[in-house]
């Protein structure tokens, strides 16, 4: 089957705030920026169009009907995927190595600074029966469930307060080499420990604060893509997805869903060992534990070990693994859906050496990872490389 | 240094509520069994799957690992221990609780799945993974998770 290659991709910058656009004019941006790079004219060249959103996070019914115009898409075949970036990336890779269809776009994006009732949409995920009525009577955040999580991963591996603390503080000064990230701070694990307990063992600095943004990216089949440019490609090798219980109670410690997300990926990409054989790596951390839960799930430490290689600077850009180096949702906010694709465009910045500060020499193969976040237990594992 | 403003609130915006505000949920057949149990007897029940020797709490009528039909019912009795627990401190406006709230993962035995609950008369501090709980029932119940008060360390 034909090969699948990143043939432009586009982002705004990740703000707390956008008033100064409305949300079809941030992914306007974004689109315009993609087809630039990409080389193409979305109403001549592409065939597909696919945007990755939920309608209460939009604040619209059948959100779906309201995309085709701002991304060049009207009369063309136009589906929104709700589930985040990487799973629309998935949809987009079989729709091009069918040979249905030869350039397809994907877009994600958050506008979350106009959700004035966040929580109550998260909470509105939790199970109404047997979950909601818990923490409704004292109207508890729905976060909690995070602390619960994070004490169940610590309690099953072994790691501490203080390794998860030292993610929190690395990628908000990671982010500070990352223009597109909005959180970046030299802050020190003092400052996580100010701020407090927010839901025991996690701390107040250890939770990603939201951000509005907006990513396209433009997949083309190779043998399309070496038409229209002369440029080294990146191709999408490998893209796999999983969900686990929907149950709070039932999930597993060890984020179960990345792990065979990864495996799925791993065994299209022909990966199988990801310590040696991966240059760059991009993993959610919405929750500074959860980066190392999923380092451990994708197969980068074993169960427990992620913490000290975080503890012992092996996590950075100088470190052994190169981990979050665009600042992750700790320091690029909290992007909804549009997190996946964050993560995969730091990916394909990286191999196409184009990342400025945080470049990573040589980087030939990366691994974008995301999770839709609480109180859900599904991910995305993609595998991109440079083959030339 | 790390606090921006999220919400737009504050800035000239058009004002739009989702008509989502009232939805009818139903228990399902394995909800029932679980809440006339706890109404009326004061039972929590879990479903049993033989095939992966596991028990659901609350109930299903399906296994998730085998997708078995579950139909064999278990009292689970009162009493188990945490295996994961959290001490809550923001409401969702982001104003702090006060006291805190503790939420638990409950084992109520061996290969079964944990209860989400919460935990009440004791100190934060004094919650632990491994200690023994029993459920505080109201003693007038309606068929809902909050017949169950919280779980209380065993004395
Ligand atoms: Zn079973």
């Amino acid at each position: 089957m034909r090969d699948v290659v990143v043939l432009g991709v586009g982002a705004t910058a990740f703000t707390s705030q956008t008033p100064e656009v409305n949300w079809k004019e941030l992914m306007y941006d974004a689109a315009v920026k993609a087809y630039a790079d990409a080389q193409i004219d979305p109403r001549r060249d592409v065939d597909s169009f696919i945007t990755c959103a939920e309608d209460f996070w939009e604040g619209f019914s059948i959100f779906d009907e309201f995309t085709p115009d701002q991304l060049g898409a009207v009369m063309r075949p136009m589906m929104t995927v709700t589930g985040d970036g990487l799973q629309g990336l998935a949809n987009a890779y079989m729709q091009i190595k069918t040979g249905m269809f030869n350039i397809v776009v994907v877009e994600a994006h958050s506008k979350v600074s106009e959700l004035l009732t966040y929580e109550h949409v998260v909470e509105m995920a939790f199970d109404p029966i047997y979950e909601r009525p818990l923490s409704a009577e004292r109207n508890v955040h729905p976060y909690y469930v995070a602390g619960l999580e994070m004490n169940l991963y610590l309690h099953a591996t072994g790691t501490t307060e203080e390794q998860c603390a030292f993610v929190a503080v690395q990628n908000r000064r990671q982010a500070l080499s990352n223009p597109l990230a909005p959180y970046g701070a030299r802050i020190g694990l003092q400052e996580i420990y100010r701020s407090g307990y927010a839901f025991s063992p996690l701390k107040k600095w250890e939770i990603a604060s939201r951000a509005d943004g907006s990513i396209v990216f433009v997949l083309a089949a190779e043998e399309i893509a070496r038409r229209i440019t002369k440029k080294p490609l990146v191709y999408l090798e490998g893209i796999g997805w999983s969900s686990e219980s929907p149950w709070i109670s039932a999930r597993s410690a060890d984020a179960g869903y990345a792990r065979r997300a990864a495996q799925l990926a791993y065994r299209q990409a022909g990966i199988t060992d990801p310590r040696r054989q991966i240059d760059v790596i991009e993993v959610e951390d919405r929750f500074a534990f959860k980066e190392l839960q999923h380092l451990e799930a994708l197969g980068f430490a074993r169960p427990g070990e992620a913490g000290w290689l975080a503890q012992s600077g092996a996590l950075g850009l100088d470190g052994e693994l190169k981990v979050n180096l665009s600042g992750g949702s700790l320091g690029c906010g909290d992007l909804l859906e549009a997190s996946a694709l964050q993560r995969a465009l730091e990916i394909v910045l990286q191999l196409r050496g184009e990342a400025g500060a945080r470049q990573v020499p040589n980087a030939r193969v990366g691994v974008a990872q995301s999770w839709r976040g609480l109180p859900h237990g599904t991910g995305a594992v993609a595998v991109f490389a440079r083959r030339d | 240094m790390l606090e921006r403003i999220e919400k737009s609130s504050e800035i000239r915006h058009w004002i739009g509520d989702m008509e989502a505000d009232h939805y009818y949920y139903s228990a399902g057949i394995a909800g029932e069994k679980f809440f006339v149990a706890l109404r009326d007897e004061g039972k929590i029940v879990g479903a049993h799957c033989a095939t992966c020797n596991l028990t659901y709490v609350p109930p299903r009528i399906y296994c998730e690992r085998c997708f078995a039909e579950l139909t064999e019912h278990k009292d689970m009795g009162k009493r188990g221990c945490v295996v994961a627990f959290t001490v809550a401190h923001y409401d969702k406006a982001g104003q702090r609780l006060d006291p805190p709230e503790s939420f638990a993962l409950i084992s109520l035995g061996p290969r079964t799945t944990p209860l989400l609950h919460k935990l009440g008369e004791i100190a934060p501090e004094k919650i632990c993974v491994g200690l023994e709980v029993e459920a505080v029932l109201k003693p007038q119940r309606e068929g809902k998770i909050t017949d169950i008060l919280y779980f209380k360390p065993v004395k």
